[in-house]
């Protein structure tokens, strides 16, 4: 039970709530609003590293940092949406796409700033509970990533989100009612994107030792294989596809099942390839993913029961 | 009947070298309905795409007389025009296919007060602020399904009306409103919008092919050919202009 509550189990428990995080973040960015963000590992990354980096050369407290490297991440996407998301879609994905990968390509080679493929670190739990640190530590994750995904259930029963769906169907008739959807579209990329820039900060004491390789693209591709599968226009689509992915396949087949140590490597290349394969059938047998497409027609009893909630 | 609401000067908007719209100086919303005519290709169209700015044009000036104030609406952007009450119906069909007719009503309706992102609670506030306004609309027209997606073409159009007139404009341009809708729909949308002209000082400007509507509800009507407005006036002496039959309605119709 010890061994449990502090070692490898919950390490991974924690990185999986941190990408069901991001999974949702991005049901929101791509599912809601329709900006296509493949940018998302290096926005990540930057709040991860700018939050590490904060904490150990200016010597400033956990919390600090993390707010700091919030910040920070709103201001870099603010300028990235700024630039990007007049444009249509390709050249959003291209875009935020370089952006990322020139995230982690600078965190190799600015060796004297981030110690490259070194690892940057150590940077500790801000707390100390004995055997229970992970575990606290796991809860406090857990508590964001559960205040995240009601962020996005709200949106889908809120005026903002009416917006947001009216931006990704039609824009420029958005436009002729009145919306200035540009701003509110950079607005809104500023703010999930700060979010995605505060769950990286606060995934450092998790790894200890942050690496380029937690950043690289497949990690944003992993994200959005898991977002796809579940159901991209869905609020639970993140969490779903993150289990179905990541969880079956980083935590249920590495730990659970004994695989021989010989075939142990192949697991781990084979991954991507398994991911693509579901993803392939997800999208020929049920393209909207495993939960199913969002209608958003509330009849009547869905109303009254959404009042009387709101009451 | 009011003061004017649309003053366009020196016009002009050229596609690849053919000018499609050249106009040198065009009041417009000084009658509550007025009429645009005229055969295709006239650049009517354009004309409305340039007024909205949905197109920006190659020169030219066009100022809106909003509560006592000029505005220079060449330099505004096209959701800031509809912000200040100069509203477009559209030709084509539009909707935004995951809103229901209600959801498309209330975000037609909800003020940026309503849609920042934080405000997620604001629904029910909304809903009730909007539930009168949009059931008097429910009840004139009629829909299958208010809580579902408009099906069918006229259903559509008509909502693509209703979210405009939600946005109280001052100056409507309608953009071939009624194509698609059945008579007797059409008839209503026409009397609603004569109604709005009274009741609430509203302009509209209507863009259509089917005269006997031009004829029957505008009260100053422009014909337009090869980009300019050839003639202006009451219904009646266009209607009776040679230039107009000739190039418009046939010499055996007038």
């Amino acid at each position: 039970m010890e061994q449990l509550l502090s070692g490898y189990f919950i390490y991974m428990l924690s990185i999986l709530l941190l990408f069901v995080a991001l999974a949702t973040i991005l049901h929101m960015q791509f599912g809601i609003t329709g900006i296509v963000s493949f940018g998302i590992a290096g926005i990540w990354g930057f709040g991860m590293y700018s939050c590490a980096i904060i904490m150990i050369k200016l010597n400033t407290p956990f919390v600090l940092a993390v707010i700091m490297a919030t910040v920070l991440t709103g201001i870099i996407s603010l300028g990235i949406g700024r630039i990007l998301l007049n444009l249509d879609d390709q050249s959003v994905l291209v875009g935020t796409l370089a952006f990322s990968v020139i995230i982690e390509d600078m965190i190799v080679s600015e060796s004297w700033l981030t110690k490259g493929v070194m690892g940057y670190g150590p940077v500790k739990f801000p707390f100390d509970f004995g055997i229970y640190t992970k575990l606290a530590y796991f809860l406090i994750i857990l508590l964001f990533t559960i205040a995240v995904m009601y962020y996005a259930g709200r949106l889908h029963r809120s005026p903002y989100g009416r917006l947001l769906l009216s931006i990704q169907d039609n824009e420029p008739l958005a436009r002729s009612l009145g919306k200035p959807t540009f701003r509110q579209k950079l607005i809104f990329f500023t703010f999930t994107s700060a979010l995605v820039g505060f769950f990286g900060a606060i995934s450092v004491p998790v790894y200890n030792f942050v690496f380029p390789k937690y950043i690289g693209p497949d990690i944003t591709f992993t994200l959005w294989i898991a977002l796809l599968l579940g159901a991209r226009k869905r609020v639970f689509g993140g969490l779903v596809g993150i289990v179905a992915t990541v969880g079956l396949f980083d935590i249920i087949l590495e730990t659970v099942v004994p695989i021989p140590s010989q075939y142990a490597g192949m697991l781990y290349n084979s991954k991507y390839f398994l991911y693509g394969l579901v993803l392939v059938l997800v999208l020929m047998f049920r393209p909207s993913g495993i939960l199913g497409d969002k209608n958003r027609s509330i009849n009547i009893k869905n109303i009254s029961k959404f009042e009387k909630k709101e009451g | 009947m009011q003061d004017k609401k649309l003053h366009l000067k020196n016009i002009i908007k050229r596609f690849g070298g053919r000018k499609v719209v050249d106009i040198k100086d065009l009041t417009l919303g000084t009658h509550g309905i007025e009429g645009l005519i005229g055969p295709n290709g006239a650049g009517k169209t354009t004309l409305i795409n340039l007024i909205s700015h949905k197109l920006k044009m190659d020169t030219g000036q066009i100022l809106y007389y909003a509560k006592g104030n000029e505005i220079d609406i060449s330099k505004k952007s096209f959701d800031q025009i509809a912000r200040l009450g100069m509203v477009r119906t559209n030709q084509i069909i539009q909707d935004f296919q995951s809103l229901t007719i209600r959801d498309s009503l209330l975000l037609s309706l909800a003020t940026a007060k309503y849609e920042r992102f934080y405000a997620i609670f604001s629904e029910k506030r909304l809903r009730k602020s909007a539930e009168e306004e949009i059931q008097k609309y429910l009840d004139y027209f009629h829909f299958e399904n208010p809580d579902g997606h408009a099906l069918s073409a006229g259903e559509k159009k008509l909502l693509d009306i209703i979210r405009c007139l939600m946005l109280k404009p001052k100056f409507l341009l309608m953009d071939e409103p009624t194509s698609g809708l059945p008579q007797d729909q059409t008839d209503m949308v026409i009397a609603l919008m004569r109604r709005k002209t009274v009741e609430e000082g509203m302009s509209i400007l209507i863009v259509e092919h089917n005269l006997d509507l031009i004829w029957g509800a505008c009260e100053n009507v422009y014909f337009m050919a090869e980009g300019e407005i050839l003639i202006q006036g009451p219904p009646d002496e266009v209607r009776k202009n040679k230039t107009v039959v000739k190039k418009y309605m046939g010499e055996g119709d007038a």
